[in-house]
């Protein structure tokens, strides 16, 4: 992304000629199933050139996947091109690689649009069209019958028996030896720099009170700025780089 | 490839096909018809992604373990920002806006924006004709409008600002890229030397009156000599440095006295003067201006006087700290003149050392605050310095004086001043706010200078014939005859009848004026010379 990517202009240089045509979405939907799409007429009538495409057999005949639709609806099969000619304005066509590839594939001489020919067929494929597009996203539907799996009363909830296991399974918190707790708290502060009393608690599973004097010792509380309602080491105990992290700690 | 044989028709037929295989994706470039660009004119060509707006999301990468991080703060942000509903967009890269370099570096650049909307309703095909006759439809995946990049400075939305607000001052548009420039410049290096250069080049370069109406030639005449000199001085060489503050000297006491009545005693806001440019282009010269300016309002003075001088003595004495050895000695030079140049040249010159190419902008403070109190602005640019040198260079001798002495001249000289007596300041400094104070007021320099060289001649009936010589005598003489401005004073030495160079004139005059110190009052806004005997 970084790396400039060489344009490769060799499309340019043999002054390719491509057009560029709008194309309906309906037609380019069909277009994406198969490879063989139809064929250009390019034609002069009465001094004028035209340009027709006309949809492939296979193509035409629409084929929905759900099948609510029956054949009866077919793609539009001629589509005349209106030919525009570019008119000044630049236009160029590159192209991006899977590889990052970027080259240039020629210049646009021609602008053209497909238009298919409006006839009873085209009206009924709009028509359907129109109504997919109005229809709403979501609904309200109506029920019948009440809920009622949901939402029971509950002498205790699910939620709150689990809890309560967990807490029993873990037992009250126990102080361990001070050093200990020193030592853990001082790895912890190895990683972060502020922490919250309950992260501590957390981490050293110690009792709240028995920890805050541990930490009233060794840390400072910050009570505004940034950090705020954090704990951290105090200036002597820390030893902090930009990369790595080193802790002094304090003869026992 | 059949052809059809239809009756008033010729047709061809192709087959269309539409490759399910490839793996590139087709986008469009598009650029805007006026910019002319043709393709088959690029020899190279290198295209990348913009990925400027990447930081913009990748910020607040705060320090992440270690020093400054908090214990699950990720976790908290997170939780926070779906709290209150905050949806950060993501930084797709599929989006971002396309770079474009033509012709390596000295050719064109593009930004291709991308296009939205283009798939949404109708889908674009790429048609290419094959070899085989049959045509190749390939979707276009994204449509890009590529714009060319200016590769000329612009001013960022802050200086736009700032010069939108200035706009009916400031007549010399050109001057404002150009004391960017050297702005950055000065930032960039800080020999002053090669700002010096720099700034005269500009001087040259620039060239244009900007918006000026001149009405006398000869003022052109003597700046445009003055100008010569300047730029062709080079860079080092005490003497060259020294004339070209004689010259510069010369033309700021013209412009001061130019500038005299249309200073119209206002306060000069910060960078007001800037665009004022009678001659140069360079922010040398308009720098040189504004100090000028500073003394040219001297009417208002006389109670100030105390406090000027205190001021600039303050003013000076920081500039001499920043000032080096090369300057000191130009400064004991200046001790021999009289305390008031003294200082100003001082001021001059340390402005000059210390920063090349000043910033307008401390021009203009340290401008605006000399405004009121009419001293000689403190900093100058670089040809200034050049020019507050040349202007010792002209005199014979240089006295080692050292500091002491030379801030006891400067007590001498703001008592001088607080008599009101003034003499004429740096040239250099004089010429470039004297050129700044032309251009504020615009038109009404040129008018009043106008007006009042008729007056001269009316008033006096010397045969200009006999009176060939430059002389302290014939200064005197006139001035004791009747008030004069400078600009009178010269038409009255004119170049060919004294024999003497426009740039000598100047310099010549400068010092009998210095000489004579004469009294000066203030009559239509215009600094006249007198002397009573």
């Amino acid at each position: 992304m970084s790396d400039k990517t060489e344009v490769n202009l060799s499309g340019v240089k043999q002054s390719k000629g491509v057009w560029l045509v709008k194309v309906p979405k309906y037609l380019s939907q069909q277009w994406d199933k198969a490879t063989d799409v139809g064929k250009i007429t390019i034609g002069k009538k009465q001094g004028k050139t035209e340009v027709r495409f006309s949809l492939s057999a296979e193509l035409s005949a629409l084929q929905s996947a759900v099948g609510e639709k029956d054949g009866s609806l077919q793609v539009p099969r001629d589509h005349p091109f209106t030919m525009h000619t570019v008119g000044g304005q630049t236009m160029a066509v590159f192209s991006q690689s899977s590889t990052d590839e970027i080259s240039l594939e020629g210049m646009v001489v021609h602008r053209a649009e497909c238009r298919p020919v409006v006839n009873d067929n085209y009206m009924k494929l709009k028509k359907l069209q129109l109504k997919e597009s109005t229809k709403p996203q979501r609904l309200s539907q109506q029920l019948e019958r009440a809920i009622t799996t949901v939402f029971k009363p509950v002498a205790n909830h699910d939620f709150n028996l689990e809890y309560e296991k967990k807490k029993k399974s873990e037992g009250k918190m126990v102080r361990a030896e001070r050093q200990v707790v020193l030592d853990m708290l001082f790895s912890a502060f190895e990683k972060h720099q502020y922490y919250n009393i309950k992260d501590l608690v957390d981490i050293t599973r110690q009792p709240v009170t028995y920890l805050k004097e541990i930490m009233r010792e060794i840390g400072t509380y910050n009570s505004k700025g940034a950090h705020k309602s954090t704990w951290e080491l105090k200036p002597e105990y820390r030893h902090y780089q930009s990369a790595e992290e080193e802790e002094e700690t304090e003869a026992a | 490839m059949t052809s059809l044989g239809s009756s008033n028709s010729s047709a061809t037929e192709y087959t269309v096909r539409v490759p399910k295989n490839t793996s590139k994706k087709y986008n469009i470039m598009a650029f805007n018809a006026g910019d002319k660009v043709n393709c088959s004119t690029w020899t190279q060509a290198r295209m990348e992604r913009d990925m400027s707006a990447r930081r913009i999301y990748g910020e607040e990468e705060t320090a992440e373990g270690a020093a400054g991080s908090e214990f699950g703060k990720k976790q908290r942000e997170e939780a926070r920002r779906k709290k209150f509903g905050i949806v950060t967009r993501e930084f797709k890269v599929e989006d971002q806006p396309w770079i474009l370099k033509v012709n390596g570096k000295a050719g064109k650049r593009f930004k291709g924006l991308k296009k939205g909307g283009v798939t949404e309703n109708a889908s674009y095909y790429i048609f290419t004709q094959c070899p085989d006759g049959a045509f190749e439809a390939f979707p276009v995946h994204g449509w890009y409008n590529f714009t060319p990049l200016a590769k000329h400075r612009t001013l960022t939305a802050e200086e736009a600002e700032e010069e939108w607000g200035r706009r009916n001052k400031v007549v010399n548009h050109f001057s404002i890229m150009l004391q960017r420039r050297l702005r950055e410049q000065e930032r960039g290096d800080d020999d002053e030397d090669e700002t010096e250069k720099s700034g005269k080049k500009k001087k040259k370069g620039g060239g244009g009156r900007g918006g000026d109406l001149r009405i006398h030639d000869l003022e052109e005449d003597l700046e445009m000599s003055s100008d010569d000199s300047d730029s062709s001085m080079g860079d080092d060489g005490e003497s060259k440095t020294k004339a070209k503050k004689n010259t510069g000297k010369g033309q700021a006491k013209k412009k001061k006295r130019k500038s005299n009545d249309k200073e119209a005693l206002e306060d000069s806001d910060d960078g007001d003067h800037e665009g004022l440019e009678v001659d140069y282009m360079s922010d040398e010269s308009s720098s040189d201006e504004e100090p000028g300016k500073g003394k040219p309002s001297k009417g208002e003075d006389h109670p100030k006087g105390i406090d000027e001088a205190s001021e600039s003595e303050e003013e000076s004495e920081e500039e001499k700290q920043n000032e080096e050895e090369a300057k000191e000695e130009e400064e004991e030079e200046e001790g021999k003149k009289t305390p008031v140049q003294m200082e100003k040249k001082k001021k001059k010159d340390s402005s000059g050392e210390s920063d090349s190419s000043d910033d307008s902008d401390i021009e203009g403070e340290t401008a605006s605050a000399l405004f009121m109190k009419k001293r000689t602005p403190p900093k100058r640019a670089g040809g200034r310095g050049s020019a507050g040198s040349s202007r010792t260079g002209s005199r014979p001798g240089t006295p080692s004086i050292d500091s002491a002495s030379t801030s006891n001249t400067l007590r001498a000289a703001a008592s001088k001043l607080e008599q009101g007596k003034r003499q004429t300041q740096g040239p250099g400094t004089d010429s470039p706010a004297a050129k700044r104070l032309k251009m504020e007021p615009s038109t009404q320099s040129p008018v009043p200078s106008g007006k009042s060289t008729p007056q001269p001649p009316s008033g006096k009936s010397t045969p200009s014939s006999s009176d060939v010589q430059l002389t302290e005598e014939a200064v005197r003489r006139y001035l004791i005859r009747k008030p004069m401005t400078t600009k009178d004073l010269l038409k009255k030495f004119q170049t060919k009848r004294t024999g003497l160079s426009s740039e000598q004139t100047v310099n010549v005059l400068a010092q009998i004026l210095k000489r004579l110190n004469p009294e000066r009052k203030n009559v239509n806004d215009k600094m006249h010379f007198y002397l009573t005997e």
